[in-house]
């Protein structure tokens, strides 16, 4: 089977999976939005502060709950799946890449979730809207990808639940970092390049260390 | 347990660098405090010098699969987290008399901390095996992964602009620091450099140790073993 194929395929199962048991769409963007509905509740109800804050609100909650997306359950396949998987010579660096394509296009719909919420909630004002098609991908991916080499670290560990969180969001900060700097320099009108070029940069060495480190990951699978 | 050369020339240099820290003239505009620059430079200096000795442990162990640069990458991670948090609490001690607060949101001292965490998780990963090649093989990944972090923090003051002042030393025209403060400032980088050297070596032997006593002995646990000779017809053992 071509590599395509494996990713194609391995991509389709786990998107069927989230399909059949809903979690990023019935569990993860309702928490989300429970988060951006309790914030103002905390800081006060100062709408022109809420609105100045809403996009960095919502880059904070696209992380944490992010992460929630990335270590879902059907990504975290079982010890017997994966087992199969290698026994049917799946390429290591296919899987990466599967989980990944699968991780973000499903982060990618929560973002879009989250993201009208935050416009209905917050109503933020950003000039250039447009950037936001490049700004989406490029933050979804690299969480994704993030996700993926931090889920397959602590596959088969009884903390992995907890120690996930700790390996992801960290190292998810730059993405943060990119996102939200760019969301700011729309909405005061200033050039957003630089930020668009961190998050490719950031992308491409993850996606490079994502591809190349598939292997050794495999093999340390317990 | 021995005391080795490289021990002592920790030793030596730490208490030369003192020494040269308490004699050199206090500064001109922050006084006294100034000294503990001489503290939180060199541990802010060995947070990246650790990190980058983890990422190139970590790339050769993925090339040569050889546990010792596992151990490397390990101990030189573990050694930079204690200098990380040396740093941002001498820097948290200066910033209150001089900023007027012991936290403010500036760049480099968030995505300090942020790295401080990056590889605390590294360390809670390396934790959570007890086979070493299993540790070796996971710890690797992370460790180039985590990586990231070491030039986005490093030029932070130059992205952002915040309080934490740019590079006064390693600056592209000449360094704007007076000569003796200078001197002070480059003997406590070497002595510190030094004691992790040590440090990280004493780590090493440490971990190799661990990791051989983890590992079964073969000569206890040899298939049957736990089976002996019937004893037949009143005969004696």
């Amino acid at each position: 089977m071509s590599l395509r194929r494996q990713i194609t395929t391995l991509v389709r199962f786990e998107l069927r999976d989230e399909l059949r048991g809903g979690e990023v769409a019935l569990v993860v963007i309702p928490f989300a939005v429970i988060a951006l509905l309790t914030i103002p509740m905390a800081i006060g109800i100062d709408t022109p502060l809420l609105e100045r804050i809403g996009p960095g609100i919502y880059w904070s909650i696209v992380m944490l709950f992010g992460v929630l997306v990335t270590q879902r359950h059907s990504s975290l396949a079982p010890a017997a799946a994966r087992d199969m998987l290698r026994l049917s010579g799946v390429d290591p660096a296919a899987r990466f890449v599967a989980t990944t394509l699968a991780t973000f296009l499903l982060l990618l719909g929560f973002e879009v979730g989250a993201g009208l919420a935050t416009v209905i909630l917050y109503d933020p004002s950003l000039s250039s809207w447009w950037w936001l098609a490049a700004l989406l991908p490029l933050t979804a991916a690299g969480l994704a990808m993030i996700g993926t080499i931090g889920g397959n670290l602590v596959a088969g560990l009884e903390g992995r639940t907890s120690l996930a969180p700790l390996i992801v969001v960290p190292i998810a900060v730059p993405l943060l970092l990119g996102a939200a700097q760019a969301t700011e320099g729309l909405r005061v009108g200033a050039g957003i390049l630089r930020w668009v070029l961190l998050l490719a940069v950031v992308d491409t060495v993850l996606a490079l260390a994502g591809v190349l480190t598939a292997r050794p990951l495999e093999e340390s699978a317990t | 347990m021995r005391a080795r050369p490289l021990d002592l020339a920790a030793i030596g240099t730490l208490a030369t660098a003192f020494i040269a820290g308490l004699v050199v003239p206090p500064d001109a505009v922050q006084g006294d405090l100034q000294r503990i620059m001489y503290v939180h430079v060199p541990s802010a200096w060995l947070a990246y010098l650790s990190f980058t000795v983890t990422l190139v442990g970590s790339v050769v162990y993925l090339r040569v699969r050889s546990l010792r640069w596992d151990r490397l990458a390990g101990a030189s991670a573990e050694v930079g987290v204690v200098f990380t948090g040396l740093a941002l609490a001498t820097g948290m001690i200066w910033g209150k008399p001089i900023w007027g607060v012991w936290w403010t949101w500036d760049a480099r001292l968030v995505l300090t901390a942020v790295m401080f965490f990056v590889y605390l998780g590294y360390l809670a990963l390396r934790r959570s095996f007890d086979d070493p090649e299993i540790r070796a093989h996971r710890s690797s990944v992370l460790g180039v992964v985590a990586a990231l972090q070491i030039p986005i923090v490093h030029f932070s003051v130059t992205w952002w602009r915040g309080l934490h002042q740019p590079p006064t030393i390693l600056r592209p025209d000449n360094p704007q620091i007076d000569t003796p403060l200078l001197f002070a400032l480059l003997m406590a980088v070497a002595a510190f450099t030094v004691v992790f050297a040590a440090l990280v070596s004493r780590r090493v032997e440490l971990t190799a140790a661990e990791d051989a006593a983890r590992r079964p002995d073969d000569t206890d646990a040899t298939a049957g073993s736990a089976i002996s000779a019937p004893i037949v017809g009143g005969a004696t053992s």
